[in-house]
């Protein structure tokens, strides 16, 4: 069962920022971009590189290791070298409370 | 993780680095100075990819004081088997400050020395000087210096030269409560010609409620000196609220042999490095290892076989069984020096995962600098067979029954590799952790 | 036996305006005079500029060029070789001709040799040993040319495809290996020059094995190709590059990238042997990309070369989707071969098998390093691995490093890898057969190498079994 839990406040995040969270066993990072707020876990699917590492570009996640871009909304990859999408999760904005769906 | 936060750094004032003799404070000063020097391993090499550095390194306690009275259930049962004689002994260390020792001032002990560290470091500074650190330091790397510097009180165990103890020893070691971190270490010295068969287990450790996690830093050096004969039982066993770090190393000389099986089942966060360097003639070592894995828990065990020396025989054989969601990186290293001929080596590691979100990694590696050489190395991973779980299930027997018997089956002939005296006793461990999966 | 400087420079003149005419570049004569060592935005713009590439190229040059910089050199492999590595002290781009100005005498003896026991005809050898500029086989080769032409097969070095398919370039053009990939693929994009550009339209099937110019082709030698090969759906092909002859050139940097992408229902073979003379470092980055139900293969041959470090790599991106990497190296004294093989299962129904043999001989390393990847999603897949190494004298060295990272549980991966000397009982046998002791190991590693030498052409294969009888008597270098 999938809970949201309060992970952060909207001022932490600005735009065109990402910050990276570990609760428990679940890591992921933030990103706010393209207006929202959208969460992904914090591993390349290339090298398993920490995407908290990484930075936004033109409203992408970009890895810093190699390169590799996703899409924050799906996961879609958007430059290579990766070639699988990294998984999402889903976020929730209530107020000024930033809340993650996390499994148990 | 480990952007953010400062770097843990051994202050001066830490009260372990006051303790023992001069020659040991100035060692445990140098150590602690190697750790304070040295960056975090890099997680791009492979022996720290999986897993994060910095998630082991904790602020010693504050708290010097004992645990009190507790006891964990399964000292009484040991206790009992020391009484009924299927034990030589029985040592308990309370996270790693509080070591006991029951049944070893018999007669038939004399010669054999069992006592914690910190007095055998005063009382027996012969036969410890020449052997602590000699095979876990600083050179191994930056948390084997931690432990270094830091253990409070381990254990050391002689066993002289041509003495045979029958009966195993066993070691019961308790981590302590949420918050608490300990440095149990061990150190072994077993005599020309000489036997034993030693349990380590590892128990304790919070259960994970989110208020707080123990750690360990565990060191194990063992030498087995020419002709001996050593088994080494080392059970992990800890709750889920315990990250647990331990580096082995055990030296074999000529004509001796040494059986290391791991048992891999506990602790949320558990890196273990398992070492034997075969160093004269005739040296034989084998490991036969098996890990259990649930929920979210996380595995990263390396095994070394380093031969130093030509004419030396080594075998693995390590086995995972995932379920859940939980994690295993297993890095194997054979190594075959330049001047080591005539070796043979094997290592096999196979993996059962059981369910979607287990993940496994798995390095065999060979690095073979001498030609004259019979070596191979395999590794499976994948799902138990569906069609034996369809068979078993027309049979009446339920999904999660089939699998634990499939499970069972696949652990089958590492178990009857274990010498005959010691399968019961590790049969009972695994069947137990069986039960949870 | 140089000519005077006056008919030099008349015969380098022609053979530059036809240069200039097949590649459309002017200023031959002033470049002939640059010849700048070492690597800077400069050089790269004079790149750029002298093959009039697009705009979009000559920004991605630039950009690869920071990207060099930037990136510090491995921390695995054999950093100490990497590290003897002068970057600025070598040529970036060179015309080919402009390389081609050694004396015969200045071959080296093992290569002279190498040439004699593989009967390598002399023409021939001009060219190799880095003697004459151009080997004479024009003709032949654009017959041929036309008979694909009329098929819609693409098959052109790849300056020339940049400039005649700039659309199909510019979509492929680093989609599988992107500039900040490593540091030698950033290298490669900042100076790539040469390189083959293949294009098969869906459904066509090339009967004919695509040779770089019958293996002897001064831009295919070049120390920065790039090459880009594309199958669309259904299409077939297989692609041969190399020779087993030594190559001598005296640029000890050569730093190649290959892409290669078969679509739906495509199948690529890509053959490589390659033999470069014992100063050069061959760092390689080539790269598959396998949509559903395609197939890609790798056949590759690591027999010169100081230090070669490369591992084709194949991503099965789509259901069904097979790869097959099949890797033969050879460390005679004083190389390193680290060769190996990744394979990235991104998709369900896929398969991939790896097969390694390698021999190291006297002061010979060979390393394998692998990486297999199953993704989560890609349930019922199947993957086998199976690693050789045989040690040769008393100084060989074999190393092993295979990864295999799995995240999905319905698949099945079995990984296999064995070190041995020439088995003793093989020998006896054999010598107890009336062979000598050498003819017995010459047959015992020739049937350790089989299962590759038998994916080779015929010619191929018997220069290749030439060869390594060359190399197990000790008569080279």
């Amino acid at each position: 069962m999938a809970e949201y839990v309060k992970v952060a406040s909207v001022a932490d995040i600005p735009e065109s920022t990402l910050k990276g969270f570990e609760i428990g066993p679940h890591r992921f990072v933030i990103v706010h971009a393209a207006g929202g707020f959208y969460a992904v876990v914090d591993e390349c699917t290339h090298e398993s590189v920490p995407l908290s590492e990484g930075e936004i570009s033109d409203g992408q996640l970009v890895c810093r290791a190699h390169g590799a871009r996703f899409d924050p909304k799906s996961g879609a990859v958007t430059a290579p070298p990766a070639v699988v999408p990294v998984e999402t999760l889903e976020v929730k904005v209530e107020g000024d409370s930033i809340y993650v769906a996390l499994e148990d | 993780m480990s952007t953010g936060k400062t770097e843990y750094t051994i202050p001066d004032a830490a009260p372990a680095l006051e303790q023992g003799p001069l020659w040991l404070r100035q060692k445990r000063r140098s150590l602690q100075e190697s750790f304070n020097s040295t960056p975090l391993p890099r997680r791009g090499l492979h022996l720290w990819r999986y897993t994060d550095p910095a998630k082991f390194l904790a602020k010693p306690s504050e708290d010097d004081t004992p645990f009190g009275d507790h006891h964990d259930a399964v000292e009484e049962i040991e206790l009992e088997h020391l009484r009924s004689g299927h034990l030589a002994g029985l040592v308990t260390d309370l996270g790693g400050r509080q070591i006991k020792s029951y049944g070893l001032d018999q007669p038939a002990s004399q010669g054999l020395v069992v006592m914690p560290l910190s007095k055998a470091v005063e009382q027996h500074h012969d036969l410890v000087e020449p052997y602590l650190y000699g095979l876990v330091n600083s050179q191994t790397g930056k948390m084997e210096a931690m432990n270094g510097a830091l253990w409070n009180d381990g254990i050391f165990i002689f066993v002289p030269d041509n003495r045979v103890v029958e009966k195993p020893i066993h070691l019961l070691r308790e981590a302590g409560p949420a918050g608490s971190v300990q440095y149990p270490r061990l150190l072994v010295v077993v005599g020309r010609n000489a036997e034993l068969t030693l349990i380590d287990e590892y128990g304790g450790g919070s259960s994970n409620d989110g208020t707080g996690l123990s750690y360990a830093n565990a060191a194990v050096e063992m030498f087995g000196l020419a002709g001996s004969r050593t088994r080494y039982v080392t059970l992990q066993r800890q709750g889920p609220g315990m990250r647990a770090y331990l580096t082995h190393r055990a030296r074999i000389e000529r004509g001796a042999n040494m059986l290391t099986i791991p048992l891999v089942f506990g602790a949320t966060l558990c890196k273990q490095n398992f070492g034997v360097i075969m160093n004269g003639q005739g040296a034989e070592s084998k490991m036969y290892g098996l890990l259990f894995g649930t929920g979210h828990q996380h595995f990263d065990n390396h095994t070394l076989h380093h031969h130093a020396h030509g004419q030396t025989v080594s075998n693995i054989d390590f086995k995972v069984v995932l379920r859940d969601r939980a994690q295993s990186a297993y890095t194997g290293l054979i190594r075959i020096d330049r001047h080591a001929r005539v070796c043979e080596a094997y290592q096999e590691n196979r993996n059962l995962l059981l369910s979607p979100g287990t993940r496994a990694e798995t390095i065999p590696e060979l690095e073979i600098l001498n030609e004259d050489v019979s070596c191979s190395h395999g590794a499976t991973l994948g799902p138990v067979d569906p069609d034996s779980i369809f068979y078993l299930a027309s049979r009446g027997i339920s999904r999660d029954q089939a699998v634990r018997m499939l499970v069972s089956g696949f652990v089958a002939p590492t178990l009857k590799l274990v010498p005959d005296d010691l399968r019961d006793r590790i049969t009972a461990f695994v069947l137990r952790r069986l039960e949870d999966m | 036996m140089s000519k005077p400087a006056q008919d030099q420079r008349r015969d380098l003149t022609a053979l530059n305006e036809d240069y200039a005419a097949r590649y459309g570049f002017r200023d031959p004569v002033d470049y002939f005079h640059k010849g700048a060592r070492g690597l800077d935005h400069e050089v790269v713009e004079m790149i750029s500029r002298m093959k009039k590439e697009p705009r979009w190229m000559s920004e991605r040059r630039h950009e690869a060029l920071e990207v060099f910089y930037s990136k510090p050199i491995p921390q695995w492999g054999n950093t100490e070789l990497l590290s003897e590595i002068d970057f600025d002290n070598i040529y970036y781009f060179m015309k080919p001709i402009e390389k081609q100005q050694t004396s015969w005498d200045d071959v080296p003896e093992y290569i002279k040799k190498t040439f004699d026991r593989l009967g390598i005809p002399q023409a021939e050898r001009d060219f190799l040993g880095g003697v004459s500029a151009q080997y004479e086989s024009e003709v032949v080769y654009h017959s041929m040319r036309d008979d694909l032409k009329k098929q819609g097969i693409v098959f052109l070095d790849m300056d020339s495809g940049l400039r005649e398919h700039p659309d199909i370039v510019e979509k492929y053009f680093g989609s599988i290996i992107p500039t900040r990939d490593n540091k030698f693929a950033a290298l490669n994009t900042a100076v790539w020059s040469g390189g083959s550009f293949i294009y098969v339209p869906p459904g066509v099937d090339v009967k004919v094995p695509l040779q770089a110019y019958f293996r002897i082709n001064a831009e295919n030698m070049g120390q920065f190709e790039r090459t880009l090969i594309i199958a669309d759906k259904g299409a077939r092909v297989h692609y041969i590059e190399g020779c087993t002859a030594p190559v001598y050139s005296t640029d000890s940097l050569h730093s190649a990238v290959v892409e290669v992408i078969a679509m739906e229902g495509a199948s690529i073979r890509y053959t490589t042997i390659q033999n470069w003379s014992r100063n050069i470092y061959n760092l390689v980055t080539k790269r598959a990309s396998a949509h559903s139900n395609a197939t890609v293969e790798w056949v590759d041959g690591n027999l010169g070369s100081r230090l070669t470090m490369k591992y084709p790599c194949i991503q099965l991106l789509g259901e069904g989707a097979r790869g097959e990497i099949l890797s033969v190296a050879f460390a005679g004294s004083g190389q390193h071969q680290d060769a190996g093989a990744k394979v990235i299962h991104a998709a369900p129904r896929t398969s991939s098998r790896i097969t390694s043999k390698s021999i190291s001989k006297d002061a010979g390393r060979a390393s394998y390093r692998g990486l297999v990847k199953v993704h989560k999603n890609a349930h019922n897949s199947k993957v086998s691995v199976e690693c050789d190494a045989l040690l040769i004298g008393q100084e060989a060295r074999s190393d092993t490093y295979p990864t295999m990272e799995i995240d999905c549980e319905q698949v099945r991966v079995e990984h296999e890898a064995r070190v041995s000397k020439v088995a003793e009982e093989q020998l006896f046998y054999l010598t107890s057969r009336g062979l000598s002791e050498d003819e017995a190991r010459l047959l015992i590693v020739n049937g350790f190498m089989e299962p590759f030498t038998k994916e080779l052409p015929l010619e191929y294969a018997v220069e290749l079994n030439r060869l390594i009888e060359l190399e197990m008597e000790g008569s080279i270098g």
